[in-house]
Formats: C-alpha cells, sequence, structure tokens
C-alpha cells in the first residue's frame, strides 16, 4: 500500500468554536487525546494556552470534565481527583493532566516530580510549543538553542539547550514515558491508548507547532512537525519501564536546515550556528541508539 | 451536576462550565477558505481519447471492476483492444514518474477490459431512439468510437466497411501477437448491442455511390483512415518482391497468406514496419528493418521496438535505400548511408545522405512501411483536402455541410488506435450537435496539477508492476499473444500505488488534522462538508493534501456575492 491510511476512533469530545489561533498544534493534540482516552476521561488544566482556548467560564469545548487548576499544580491537582475517583469506585475514569512546557518543565516540575516518584496513575501530556507563548511568547526552559523569544531577541538569542525533560521524568522510574507528535496522529493515539491501559505514571511528551510564536505559517504546521521527526530534532519514541527504548517513526534524517528554514524565530541563525543545531540532533539521534541498544541487551538478559 | 444548577436557579453554584463554545463562531476570523476543488491529472489530459483513469483506479481499488469498466467505455468502447496495442501517452506524463516509477495504467486498463470479457453494456447506454441517421465509412477505431458515442445518444448508425471484416486497421493491421481477435470482436458486439450496423464488404464509390449516403443519412463520418502504402519512389519499385507491409499485413492477418522469402527487408521506423517484422520473424524469415534517421527519433512505440530487437530483428539506422536491383526479381537493395542534419517541420532532424557511402545488401522481399496516406478518391467533388486528408474545423466537420470527418483521414492529430478513438469521440459530440442543433460541448481541462503539487510525505516508493509474459522461444513460433496482462493482486497494488493527482480519495487526512473539528464526513460517505461557522482557515487541511485536491482561496472572494 502506498498511502499512509489513518486508523484513528471516530469519536470526537473535542468540539469547535476553540479560541486556539488558527495552525494550533495544541488544539490538534487534544483532538487526538480526547479520542484515544474516550468520555471516561477528567483533565486538569493548569495555566498555559488551554486555559484560554477551552474557552471562559461558564463554557468548555472539551466534551469531559475540565478542572483548571494553578499553574504549578496541574500534576498534584490530577493526582488528587484521582484519588477522590479511586474512593468513590469510579477507578475506569483516566485523569489527564494537560499542561505547556512552562507548566512542566519549569513550573510544575515539581509537582511533577513528586507525582512520578510515588507513581501515581495519571497521565500527564506535555504539549510542547517551547516558550510561554500564551503570555507573549517569553522564552521558556523548554525553547530550543538559537531560537527567538520576546526575551531572547535576535541580539541574544537563547544561549542555553532545551531542557531534557523525557530524561527527567526516566529519572523517576516510571512504567512509560514516550514523545509524540501532532504529525503523526495514528502513533500519538496509539501512544494515549497505551497510557490508558498502563497503572501508574505516564507522560507523554506532545511536540506543539505554534504558528505566532514559531513565526511560522498556519498551514505549515503538520509539515514543520513531520520535518522534526525527520531531522531528530525531535525523535518520536516510546520507554517502557524506564529502559525499554523504541523507535516508533524511523526517521528520514532530513538536515535540521529543513526544520528550521520554515520558522521566523530561527530566520537569524548563522550557517555556523545551523551546523551547531545539526551536530546537536545528531548527537542526541546517537545517544538514543545507544539507549535503544541498551534496552535490548537488558532485554536478552 | 444537575442537582447544582437547580438548587440555584439554574445557575452553577461555583465556577463551572454548562455549555460548549458553539456560540462562538470561529469563522469570522477567517480570511482564506479551503475549498474541495478537484482538478486533471495529468493522465487524463494525457490521454487522447480522456479516459477517467484515477476515478476508474477508484473503483478497481473497490474492486468494483464493472463500474471500473463502464466508467472506461464512457470515453473509450475498446478498452481491452488499447489495453493491448496503445502507446500510453497517458503513462509519459504520470506524475509518478518524477517519484519512482510511472503507474502501469496500460497493463490496468486491460485487467478491467480482461474483468469484463462476459459482460454486456449497461442498460443506460441504451438511449431513447432520436430518429437521426449517421453513415460511418470505415469501421476502424475511430469509426468505431463515433458509432458508439452517436448510438448512446440515441442516434442510428450505419457503419460500411469495405473489407469482409470490421475492425480496420485493428483488424488487417495489427497482428495477433498482439491483440488477440476474440477481444476485437467481444469489443464490437458489444458496440452492436447499441444497435450499431456494420455493412461489410461495401467500398463507398465502388459498391455503394456516395449519392446515396448523402440522399439516406442526416450526416455522413468519414473514418477510413490512412490504408495507401506510401510508394519510395525509387527505381526498382516494379521489381517481384518490393511490396507495400500493410499489404503483407492485411493478407497474412485476414486471408492467412503465409508464404514469404527468407531474407526479408523492412523499410521504415513506424509501427507497421515493426510489425511486419514481428510478423515476419514468426513466419521464419530473416529480418533486418532499413530506417533512415536514428533510433531516437523512431516514431514505432520504443517497448515494440525493444521487443522487436529481443525477437531477433535486425534494425539498421540512418541507411536509405535508393535502388532496388535485380533482374525482373529482387536480388539486392542499395542504400545510402544518412546523417542527421537541421530539425525540420516536425522538429525531428532531416536526413541527408553521406556521399559516396553507398553499399548493398542482399534480400528476396522488401516491405515498404514509410507511412499510409488515406484514399479519399470517392469523396464528391468539392470536399476540401489538406496534405491528402479531409481538411475539418475544430468540430471535424468538413466544408461540406453535415459531412465530417476524424481518425487517418482527417487532418488533427493521427497515427495511433487512441488518438483515432479519440477524435471519433470527438466527430460524435459534434455531430449529435449538428443533429441535435444545440451548442457543441467539448470537455475542457482546467489546472493540470504538476509533481511538485503533490503531497510526497504520504507515499513511500514503491516498483511498478510487471506484466506477465510468454516464454521468449515459444512466442516466435506462433502468433500466441506475447503480453499476458497482470494478476489481481498487482493490479489492486498498482492501482493503490497512483498519486491520483487533483482527485480525492477519501483519506480523511483534511479531516484529521483539521484543528477546529470543522470538517466531517459527507452523509454518503463521497466527500466532505466544511463548517465555515467555525473553519478558522489555517489552510492545513489544503496544505496536507496528498493529492492537492483542495484549493486555499480568498475570502473576499467569497464574502462579496
Amino acid at each position: 500500500m502506498s498511502q499512509m491510511k489513518f486508523e484513528i476512533p471516530e469519536i470526537e469530545l473535542m468540539k469547535s468554536g476553540h479560541v486556539a489561533c488558527p495552525g494550533c498544534g495544541a488544539s490538534m493534540a487534544m483532538r487526538y487525546a480526547l479520542k484515544a482516552l474516550g468520555p471516561k476521561t477528567m483533565v486538569v488544566i493548569p495555566a498555559c494556552c488551554w486555559a484560554i482556548i477551552d474557552g471562559p467560564n461558564p463554557c468548555s469545548v472539551n466534551g469531559v470534565p475540565v478542572f483548571h487548576c494553578a499553574f504549578e499544580t496541574a500534576a498534584i491537582t490530577a493526582t488528587g481527583i484521582k484519588a477522590g475517583l479511586k474512593r468513590q469506585g469510579k477507578d475506569d475514569i483516566s485523569v489527564l493532566a494537560w499542561a505547556g512546557d512552562g507548566g512542566t518543565f519549569d513550573i510544575g516540575l515539581q509537582a511533577i516530580s513528586g507525582a512520578a516518584e510515588r507513581n501515581e496513575d495519571i497521565i500527564y501530556v506535555c504539549y510542547d510549543n517551547e516558550a510561554y507563548m500564551n503570555t507573549g511568547i517569553q522564552r521558556s526552559s523548554a525553547t530550543p538553542w538559537g531560537a527567538w523569544t520576546t526575551t531572547t531577541p535576535v541580539k541574544n538569542p537563547k544561549e542555553r539547550p532545551k531542557k531534557d525533560i523525557v530524561d527527567i521524568l526516566l529519572a523517576h522510574h516510571i512504567p512509560y514515558v514516550a514523545t509524540a507528535s501532532v504529525a503523526y496522529p495514528d502513533d500519538f493515539i496509539r501512544k494515549m491508548q497505551k497510557a490508558k491501559s498502563i497503572r501508574g505514571m505516564k507522560f507523554i511528551h506532545v511536540l506543539s507547532p505554534c504558528p505566532p510564536g514559531w513565526k511560522s505559517q498556519a498551514e505549515e504546521s503538520v509539515h514543520i512537525s513531520r520535518l522534526a521527526v525527520h531531522s531528530n530534532v525531535f525523535p518520536l519514541y516510546e520507554v517502557d519501564d524506564g529502559y525499554r527504548y523504541t523507535i516508533s517513526i524511523q526517521p528520514k534524517k532530513v538536515p535540521v536546515r529543513d526544520y528550521l528554514k520554515y520558522q521566523g524565530r530561527f530566520k537569524h541563525l548563522s550557517e555556523e550556528q545551523i551546523e551547531l543545531i545539526q551536530q546537536a540532533a545528531d548527537r542526541k539521534w546517537d545517544i538514543l541508539m545507544k539507549k535503544v541498544e541498551m534496552g535490548e541487551l537488558f532485554m536478552q538478559n | 451536576m444537575k442537582d447544582a444548577l437547580e438548587s440555584n436557579n439554574g445557575k452553577p453554584v461555583f465556577a463551572m462550565s454548562v455549555t460548549d463554545m458553539h456560540k462562538n463562531k470561529t469563522g469570522s476570523w477567517r480570511y482564506m477558505r479551503p475549498i474541495y476543488d478537484e482538478k486533471t491529472p495529468p493522465c487524463i489530459k494525457g490521454c487522447p481519447a480522456g479516459e477517467r483513469i484515477p476515478q476508474y483506479f477508484a473503483l478497481v481499488k473497490e474492486k468494483r471492476y464493472q463500474d471500473a469498466w463502464h466508467l472506461i467505455l464512457e470515453d473509450n468502447p475498446l478498452p481491452g483492444v488499447c489495453g493491448r496495442v496503445c502507446y500510453h501517452p497517458c503513462e509519459g506524463v504520470c506524475n509518478r514518474k518524477d517519484f519512482d516509477e510511472t503507474i502501469a495504467i496500460h497493463n490496468l486498463e486491460r485487467f478491467v477490459a480482461d474483468q469484463n470479457v462476459g459482460n454486456s453494456f449497461p442498460q443506460r447506454f441504451f438511449a431513447e431512439k432520436t430518429g437521426k441517421k449517421t453513415a460511418i465509412i470505415g469501421s476502424g477505431p475511430a469509426g468505431l468510437s463515433a458509432a458508439f458515442q452517436l448510438a448512446r445518444k440515441g442516434h442510428a448508425v450505419t457503419i460500411y466497411e469495405s473489407l469482409a471484416e470490421p475492425g480496420g486497421m485493428l483488424q488487417m493491421g495489427i497482428p495477433k501477437y498482439r491483440l488477440p481477435r476474440e477481444v476485437l470482436e467481444k469489443e464490437i458486439n458489444d458496440i452492436k448491442s447499441l444497435g450499431v450496423e456494420i455493412i461489410t464488404n461495401t467500398e463507398i464509390g465502388k459498391d455503394k455511390p456516395w449519392q446515396e449516403l448523402s440522399d439516406t443519412f442526416d450526416s455522413i463520418l468519414v473514418a477510413t483512415g490512412a490504408t495507401k502504402s506510401r510508394p519510395m519512389q525509387i527505381p526498382g519499385e516494379d521489381l517481384e518482391g518490393v511490396s507495400s507491409g500493410l499489404a503483407f499485413l492485411r493478407e497474412f492477418n485476414m486471408q492467412h497468406k503465409r508464404d514469404i522469402k527468407k531474407k526479408i527487408v523492412i523499410i521504415g521506423g513506424g509501427n507497421t514496419a515493426i510489425d511486419c517484422a514481428r510478423s515476419a520473424i514468426r513466419l521464419g524469415a530473416y529480418v533486418t528493418i532499413i530506417y533512415r534517421r536514428s533510433r531516437h527519433e523512431m516514431p514505432a512505440v520504443p517497448e515494440e521496438i525493444a521487443e522487436a530487437e529481443a525477437e531477433g530483428v535486425k534494425i539498421i539506422y540512418l541507411t536509405n535505400p535508393i535502388e532496388f536491383i535485380g533482374n525482373g526479381k529482387l536480388e539486392k537493395i542499395k542504400l545510402v548511408q544518412m546523417q542527421l542534419g537541421q530539425p525540420d517541420a516536425d522538429g525531428r532532424r532531416r536526413p541527408v545522405p553521406i556521399k559516396g557511402s553507398e553499399f548493398e545488401i542482399e534480400a528476396d522481399q522488401v516491405m515498404l512501411a514509410i507511412g499510409e496516406v488515406p484514399k479519399l478518391d470517392f469523396l464528391p467533388e468539392g470536399v476540401h483536402e489538406k496534405w491528402g486528408r479531409v481538411d475539418v474545423d475544430a468540430y471535424q466537420m468538413s466544408n461540406n455541410k453535415g459531412v465530417f470527418a476524424c481518425g487517418d483521414s482527417a487532418n488533427g492529430p493521427i497515427g495511433t488506435v487512441v488518438d483515432a478513438i479519440a477524435t471519433g469521440k470527438r466527430a460524435a459530440i459534434a455531430i449529435d450537435s449538428y443533429l441535435t442543433n444545440q451548442e457543441t460541448e467539448f470537455v475542457h481541462y482546467g489546472k493540470v496539477v504538476g509533481f511538485n503539487e503533490i503531497n510526497l510525505d504520504y507515499f513511500k516508493k514503491e516498483k511498478r508492476v510487471k506484466q506477465n509474459r510468454n516464454n521468449q522461444k515459444e512466442v516466435l513460433s506462433n502468433f500466441n499473444e506475447v503480453h499476458l496482462g497482470i494478476s489481481e493482486s498487482d493490479a489492486l497494488y498498482e492501482a493503490e500505488r497512483c498519486f491520483s493527482c487533483g482527485i480525492c480519495t477519501y483519506c480523511d487526512t483534511c479531516l484529521i488534522y483539521c484543528p477546529d473539528v470543522a470538517i466531517t464526513k459527507a452523509p454518503d460517505g463521497k466527500g466532505y462538508i466544511i463548517n465555515y461557522e467555525f473553519c478558522k482557515g489555517c489552510g492545513l487541511c489544503v496544505h496536507e493534501c496528498p493529492r492537492n485536491a483542495m484549493t486555499f482561496e480568498e475570502e473576499l472572494k467569497w464574502r462579496i456575492v
């Protein structure tokens, strides 16, 4: 069969009318996540784009209960809700903590670390648009090296690499960690469904293109996401039990330049700087491959 | 939740959502509008007959072979013939050629026809009679195509054929190893089933005067083809052993005359030359083709040339005969070597003889296949001709009102079966509007989808299918068909490979990527509906569409009505 065919649940829980920007990756991600988890789901949203996208009180586009909580408390609020549901005997309801990169990498890190260490039975999805987009594109610790934001202007672009949140979560020895992309909805949905079936803490990191913040064209969102995967900037993989690494989509190894060129936030980069990003992506991939090998070695023993 | 609302006069007791966002019509944000806009794939435009290739592939994918056949028939009543003998210009323009390999459209057409050998025309082809009568002179592909299209519109059609069997060049010219006659017979019988009458052994001007036709019929279509071999006009052409290639094919194909000599030389580089050569080699002759230009300029289908060479036909390029030598009977041919000079009117480089390069070869028989011209001496006075063909206008009509011409007997695209079918169809459309006094409506193709408009992220590289064929040694000892078509699994695989450029395949890509859940499936399952109340006009659906079946338009264009 030549053409990719999607196997996607028909159910649409998220409705039209939300206030995400045109071409928003986060809104696509929520749509897929709810398709995967179904109606028996509760969503916890801290301060982030989705706190707005969902609609003002008393409206909500998500066809499931949504609990808006404080910025740093997504993981602990989800923990509490899950405990309450359990107490009521409604353990079949999945609790989804849905936070941006700010609420995960920076402000909510302590709460997610705590929940992960206790191995709480929640699904934590970080939709990562690589800056504080909702408040006006300020840098976060998820902003990649060299990127423009309003607080890292072109004269002083970001000098530190993106924090490796997946490794941080893996250091907590939780049962399931995965990366996902809105360009591969079937892969994303499969990972969400798998997460739903696993007891304990699950963490899924979704790259979520942001046309205004990335200074990209709205229609390019999926294309850019796909290039992120194939340039090894954002490889898709999953880690079971903390050591079994599996690559989900084999990258076509396109140059990072192809990924960067669609985004105005990288427009100022020089050839040398692009080369550095290329080397970082290659290195990241090589390390990932070593981890895959190591996982296979453990499995044999 | 209900309790909480009731306890406070319908207002929530705490900040709690009670409704969704359906009142927030985000469609007002939009300044660009995505629309479903199917475009022309290059194959459809590349096919002279305009067969709707991706559309019938879609039916093949659903294993609806009969429906696929009906769809091909709309444009071409001879898919079994074309699936075997067409030079498939559609494949030459296929966008897939720039990705991996062009789609085997030719093989798929044959596959669909072969799946329907036991089936007859659908009911919808049988129209109510209009009472108008058309005579068609010649039952070749052009005449048959026109007859089919006219009969489908309800006009009475009578075809006059000078030979004993209908089919024209398909019957007398094309060898059986390329086109088994039962395939042709089946498709002619299908056309006859519409009420088309074919009167054989009747040559207009000889067995029946023109006047009789013009008195009886409302319109006449000349579709006699080009059947007169062009002479070489060099010394020795009247020697015994010098004959026309087409005459050899006709006598062999229709009267089964097998008496040929041993050392045969064929002059020419077109399909007739190749057909003569491959037929003669099957009768045990040693065959040499003499062609005055190089292989690059050879008008025959490249696959045919390669097969002829594989079967042992020797081809001498850049050589031209200047004299046939013999004493009453052909013994030798005097040849001269050529070189290519400046391009001439048709763009091919003109061959120029090299002085002093003359040489001789031995031969018992020469077949001339340097082209054929129509025989139009039956036409009444006053019908304009141009380069020996009937001079027709854009509607295939000659200067004589009611007299139309198509195929090789008219000027316009000539030479191949599918061109004949295409002009036959065109003539039928024009005749229909002439008979019913209506505007003629030909198909106008819109924007053709280019390779760079295909979203390659959705396709992976795959090999093209290979047609099965008979054993090389066996095919040379008889006239059994060389190619055997493709299997069902290969056909399904190949149909699936098609990009379906510009034609929606209901792949759901637009629906799945819509961030605003504004796209839903149409109730009949064929197509999608965009909810413009909510579509923000991000353009993801248009950009991601694998096959460019959508267009992004400025919203203003839609707002000012």
